[in-house]
């Protein structure tokens, strides 16, 4: 036994630590230009809980983001699922509140089945994940916007209290947002299925040979991402009364998503990083968003420092890295 | 040993792929608790026949039994589940996982549903105890050294209860102490009833761990015997269809000439005080156990990890490489001990792949089959070093390791460099080819340049070195001379100077 | 029609990729000149081209990245700065068309070798990288007009995507932007397959660590394919800006057009393989097709649709046959 086998144990997992710092980060960043401009009061309850609000949209489909990139793959279909999902609940419920059970209920359905598409096409026809997501979005959007050109339907009051309800001071959508978090991260760490998801992202191949179905496990994957995309229609189609075919175009979530998902410490090769990372990038987007309110920066500059800042925060892990990185 | 009914038979397999008919009518077999080696040319069909076992290929035709009832593996988890492990030569670690996480890849414990992280902990540990290894359950996969990651993927094949395991080149990044370790634990494994397949090229320890052996050639089964009637001699035979004798190529022919390079005091982070001289025309072998710095010397030497302090000479120019370019540049060339990730271009073309460097100092707006980089320059050189393909437009992957590797030497010898670094120059290529690279090898020396040769394969070092010298803890431990005995090179990596008699620095 | 596939598919790999696709091509423009004869005839085809063409250069420019092994998404918000920035700075007065257009190309130039440098410097992937830079410089373009973009642009700025020769012989039309694209297309050949550079970047994408060890200047190389992925989209936009208005969402999407043109002639995402002859046949493919659906009366919108199809389609094939291939 050499001395050379002795190993302390590493620190466990270094995912901690990114996400910790970008929500150390954030508050701080919050509290001190809160301060600056003299709007003391965005930091009061009120404030705070707009914050967290301005969170639930990215939050929702970056979840399952979190989930596709983890596996080694990417999904930029979820902004045309998103609008499919918005459109599909308001023209079903018709502002009929017996009609929302059967609208969820349909929305799932059919953004499990886009997402077991997409896992389909990338694990089973070896479809290149950017490719196959890229090309069932397009034809969603296709669809969608042939079949609809402005807002359809509409949302039942009831319906409305998912954005709009309150639990006390605790907005439902916010406490929905925490509990789905809170259950994948469960997911992840807890289940069979979460490891064999960090093992086929970390090397599908070594998975592969150790018995792992990594076909079921992408396709598990993909249908995660895209039942998060279709929860963040439905949320949306709620928080607007309604839903048009540009609701997922207009708020970028595909590139937002994938965006805070590796801010938040996920390999964008996938085998490292979790949920908690996830939601503390989607924190400071929101702290960003609303810093820049706060500084009064309006509507198009903030579009040239959110894509500044997307690459800063990424850069940050990424310089100290010694590969060569395409 | 020699028990009843046969723990594995793979009876008239046959498979085929678009461009070769990779095994002809195979048939192996193995007795319970046997240590079976399997052993032939690369191309011979060892791994496609191991990959047909372990359930990640189907063969065209034949069949698998195990203790005498057929099976058939549409998927490797139906091997696995059958109690068929393979430890592949690549290692499929999972680098940002922990130890346990490992181990349990595949075959997580969960209580009431949720994964058991407790008794993952706990039986990891008791495994690799088992195995003679302290590594901590929580360690990150990828921070190991290569020779821990080898054990975790032990522990991995035996965390089912594998009743066969299969080691493809188990020693190919072992150390001799790890190495024998390995084999102490192989009879261990088969004492307790563990069928093992012992895929490997080294004759050494095929001899010191077998019961019996299969020879495959050009995908057929060609030789099976128990290990005491088949000397080392005789597989080789029956492997290549040529003696051992002239296996290694003779000594250098004259005396060595002026320094090609010349090292003083060097240091970076891992190496300490390197003095050594390369003389043109010599050959210098770099022994030394796992971790003793003669990878990172390679490195450095080429640039790539560079030294922070010292001198180095290349042919009495004083140059200070802190890139590989630079180094290329100074007429230092580096064959990498891993080909496939830092050699390759894999897509492209031989010729392509032969002319890389070149192009990397030619004109930017120039044409990249200008002379020297022109296809008839090209193709002579690769030709002079025997790369066997059916045309030099195929692609790098289709060859076998040999050829890649001439491939590979090709490229470093368009710009005649002073020096040559190789490390590991014959790992995982065929007998057939390895014999090739040696003469490569002396040729090149004797034409007035200077070969430092990395190697873990000691005969190899024995064979070819004009000089040996052994590395102990990032420093030059010891100098041997040329043909010096396996024990004393040993005995100085290990830190026994006095019973090697050797020169010490 | 059985004997002459298989005869071809028993040609050298790289030959056959190049010819399916061209010959893909004129499949889809046979089938249009059935449904519409005017395009069999020499103006039809001219026109033809010349719509094609923005496209086809934008491909001509995003082949080169991704054979190194990345992807620029910045191209299409590069596309819009070019039109909105064309008609700020030559404010309708022709003589200020030729300094605009250099200074539309400086800009360019700027873009490709920051992304470059973010890619090649910072290790950031060059998803978020240009990512990021899409964000930015659509922020730019925004801010630059006011939201607001000014309606159109000089005359002789329009020559280059709307001049048309008259009474040329042969083909009786020659549009300028088909000599732009012909330019273009020389220069991009000539880039990739006949240069010492173009071979860095096919060794670049199949294993840069490889590279690095030879000798080869990786961030040179990278910031060399950057930068020519953004002279190329401004050129496409100098075009665009003739073919209609100034509006803010010229360049929507067409980053995504662009890779899917050079997937479906060809090119392999992850790097070191790739033609421009292919990329080019891929955007005159991509054209064909969206022709073809206006040609049978499809609505606009399922243009994404049939987009979406192909893509998938096209990269299914190419991953059955590399799978046949063994």
């Amino acid at each position: 036994m050499s001395s050379a086998e002795a190993v302390a144990p590493a620190p466990r997992r270094r995912g901690v630590n990114p996400p910790v710092i970008l929500l150390v980060g954030s508050v701080a960043l919050y509290v001190s230009v809160a301060l600056a401009t003299g709007q003391p009061m965005m930091l009061h309850l009120d404030g705070i809980v707009g914050l967290l609000q301005r969170m639930v949209g990215l939050g929702l489909v970056a979840i399952g983001q979190t989930f596709a990139i983890l596996v080694g793959s990417i999904d930029l279909s979820v902004a045309n699922l998103i609008s499919v999902a918005a459109v599909l609940a308001s023209y079903i419920m018709q502002g009929r509140p017996d009609m929302m059970a059967p609208a969820v209920a349909a929305v799932l359905a059919i953004s499990a089945i886009v997402g077991a598409i997409n896992g389909a096409l990338i694990s089973r026809l070896e479809v290149n994940p950017l490719i196959a997501t890229l090309g069932v979005g397009l034809f969603l959007q296709g669809i969608l916007s042939a079949s609809f050109t402005n807002f359809a339907g509409s949302v039942p009051k009831e319906f409305q209290a998912v954005a709009y309800g309150t639990f006390g001071a605790a907005p439902y959508s916010v406490i929905g947002l925490f509990v789905l978090a809170f259950l994948a991260w469960l997911l992840l760490r807890a289940t069979k299925f979460g490891a064999h998801l960090y093992a086929v992202g970390g090397n599908s191949e070594g998975a592969r040979l150790a018995g792992i179905r990594t076909d079921r496990v992408m396709i598990g994957a993909h249908t995660l991402c895209s039942l998060c995309a279709g929860l963040t229609g439905l949320y949306l189609a709620s928080r607007l009364r309604s839903g048009a075919p540009w609701v997922g175009r207009d708020g970028v979530y595909d590139l937002e998503s994938i965006a805070v998902v590796v801010i938040g410490g996920t390999l964008l090769a996938g085998g490292r990083g979790g949920v908690w990372g996830t939601l503390a990038g989607v924190l400071l987007f929101a702290v960003l968003d609303a810093s820049f309110n706060m500084l009064g920066v309006s509507a198009y500059p903030k579009l040239v420092l959110r894509g500044l800042i997307v690459i800063a925060a990424v850069a940050v892990y990424t310089v100290r890295s010694k590969e060569l990185t395409a | 040993m020699e028990s009843g009914s046969l723990a594995l038979e793979m009876v008239g397999i046959t498979k085929s792929f678009p461009a070769i008919r990779a095994l002809d009518d195979v048939t192996f077999a193995c007795a319970k608790g046997e240590v079976h080696a399997l052993c032939g040319e690369n191309g011979a069909g060892k791994s496609t026949l191991m990959k047909i076992l372990a359930g990640a290929y189907q063969p065209d035709s034949g069949r698998i039994l195990l203790d005498g009832r057929a099976v058939a593996f549409s998927h490797p988890a139906a091997a696995r589940k059958a109690g068929i492990s393979v430890i592949h030569q690549e290692l499929s670690l999972l680098p940002h996982r922990s130890v346990a996480e490992n181990v349990f890849l595949g075959v997580e414990p969960t209580r009431y549903g949720v994964l058991d992280r407790a008794r993952m902990r706990v039986d990891s540990q008791r495994l690799l105890r088992r195995l003679g290894s302290s590594i901590s359950p929580h360690a990150e996969a990828g921070r190991l050294s290569i020779a821990q990651q080898q054990v975790v993927e032990i522990a991995k094949a035996l965390a089912f209860d594998a009743r066969i395991l299969v080691m493809d080149e188990p020693t190919a990044a072992l150390d001799g102490a790890e190495a024998s370790r390995l084999l102490d634990l192989v009879k261990r494994l088969s004492a307790e009833g563990v069928t093992l397949v012992y895929v490997s090229h080294r004759m050494p320890e095929i001899q010191a761990v077998a019961d019996r052996v299969t020879v495959l050639k050009d995908g057929r089964a060609v030789m099976t015997a128990p290990i005491g009637e088949a000397p080392t001699s005789r597989l080789v035979r029956a492997m290549v269809g040529r003696d051992l004798a002239d296996f290694y190529p003779s000594r250098a022919a004259k005396p060595p000439g002026a320094p090609a390079l010349t090292i003083r005091s060097a240091c970076n982070h891992r190496l300490a005080n390197i003095d050594l001289v390369v003389r043109s025309g010599e050959i210098v072998g770099v022994a030394g156990l796992e971790g003793c710095g003669k990878t990172e010397l390679g490195r450095a030497i080429a640039g790539d990890e560079p030294f922070e302090s010292g001198t180095m000479e290349i042919a009495g120019a004083i140059v200070a490489p802190r890139h590989p370019r630079a180094a290329l540049a100074a007429g230092v060339g580096r064959l990498s001990e891993d080909r496939k990730r830092e050699a390759l271009l894999m897509q492209q073309s031989l010729r392509d792949n032969a002319t890389l460097i070149q192009r990397a100092f030619a004109p930017s707006f120039g044409v990249p089959t200008a002379a020297p980089m022109g296809v008839e320059e090209t193709d002579e050189r690769l030709r002079r070093l025997d790369v066997r393909a059916a045309n030099f437009e195929q692609e790098a992957r289709q060859l076998s390791g040999g050829n890649q590797q001439k491939v590979i030497v090709a490229r470093l010898l368009a710009r005649d460099p002073a020096v040559l670094v190789f490390a590991e120059p014959t790992r995982g290529v065929d007998v057939a080819a390895k014999a090739a690279i040696y003469r490569i090898m002396r040729d090149f020396a004797d034409r007035g340049r200077g070969i430092l040769m990395i190697s873990s394969d000691l005969p190899e070092i024995v064979g070819v070195s004009d000089r040996i010298l052994i590395m102990r803890e990032g420093r030059v431990a010891g100098e041997l001379p040329g043909g010096a005995n396996e024990e004393a090179i040993m005995a100085i990596a290990v830190g026994h100077e006095e019973s090697a008699g050797a020169t010490l620095q | 029609m059985t004997l002459a596939l298989k005869a071809y598919a028993h040609r050298p790999a790289l030959a056959r990729r190049i010819n399916l696709a061209v010959v893909v091509f004129l499949a889809f423009y046979l089938v249009i000149g059935f449904l519409q004869p005017a395009y069999l005839e020499p103006a039809g085809i001219m026109n033809f081209l010349r719509r094609a063409a923005p496209l086809a250069i934008l491909a001509a420019g995003q082949v080169f990245v991704l054979v190194s092994g990345g992807f620029d998404l910045s191209v299409g918000s590069l596309v819009t700065l070019t039109v909105i920035g064309g008609s700020m700075l030559t404010a309708n007065d022709p003589s200020n068309t030729r300094w605009a257009i250099l200074a539309l190309y400086g800009i360019g130039l700027a873009v490709g070798l920051i992304n470059g440098a973010v890619v090649a410097y910072l290790r950031t992937p060059s998803i978020i990288a240009t990512l990021g830079a899409l964000l930015a410089i659509n922020g730019v373009a925004m801010t630059w007009c006011g939201g607001s973009p000014r309606g159109y642009l000089p005359e002789n700025f329009r020559m280059f995507g709307r001049f048309v020769f008259h009474d040329v012989p042969f083909v009786k039309i020659f549009p300028v932007a088909i000599l732009v694209l012909a330019v273009v297309a020389a220069l991009a050949w000539w880039g990739l397959h006949g240069t010492v550079f173009g071979r860095r970047v096919f060794a670049v994408g199949d294993n840069p660590r490889a590279a690095q060890l030879a000798g080869v200047r990786v961030d040179l190389t990278r910031i060399g394919v950057f930068v020519i992925s953004a002279l190329a989209a401004v050129t496409a936009g100098i075009l665009l800006g003739g073919f209609g208005g100034v509006s803010v969402d010229v360049g929507a999407g067409l980053e995504l057009q662009a890779i899917a043109a050079c997937v479906v002639g060809g090119v392999q995402l992850m790097g070191g393989r790739g033609t421009v002859v292919g990329a080019i046949a891929g955007a005159l493919i991509m054209t064909a097709l969206f022709t073809l659906l206006i040609l049978l009366g499809w609505p606009q919108p399922l243009k994404d649709t049939a987009q979406g199809l192909i893509l998938i389609i096209a990269v299914a094939f190419g991953a059955w046959r590399r799978r046949r291939a063994g």
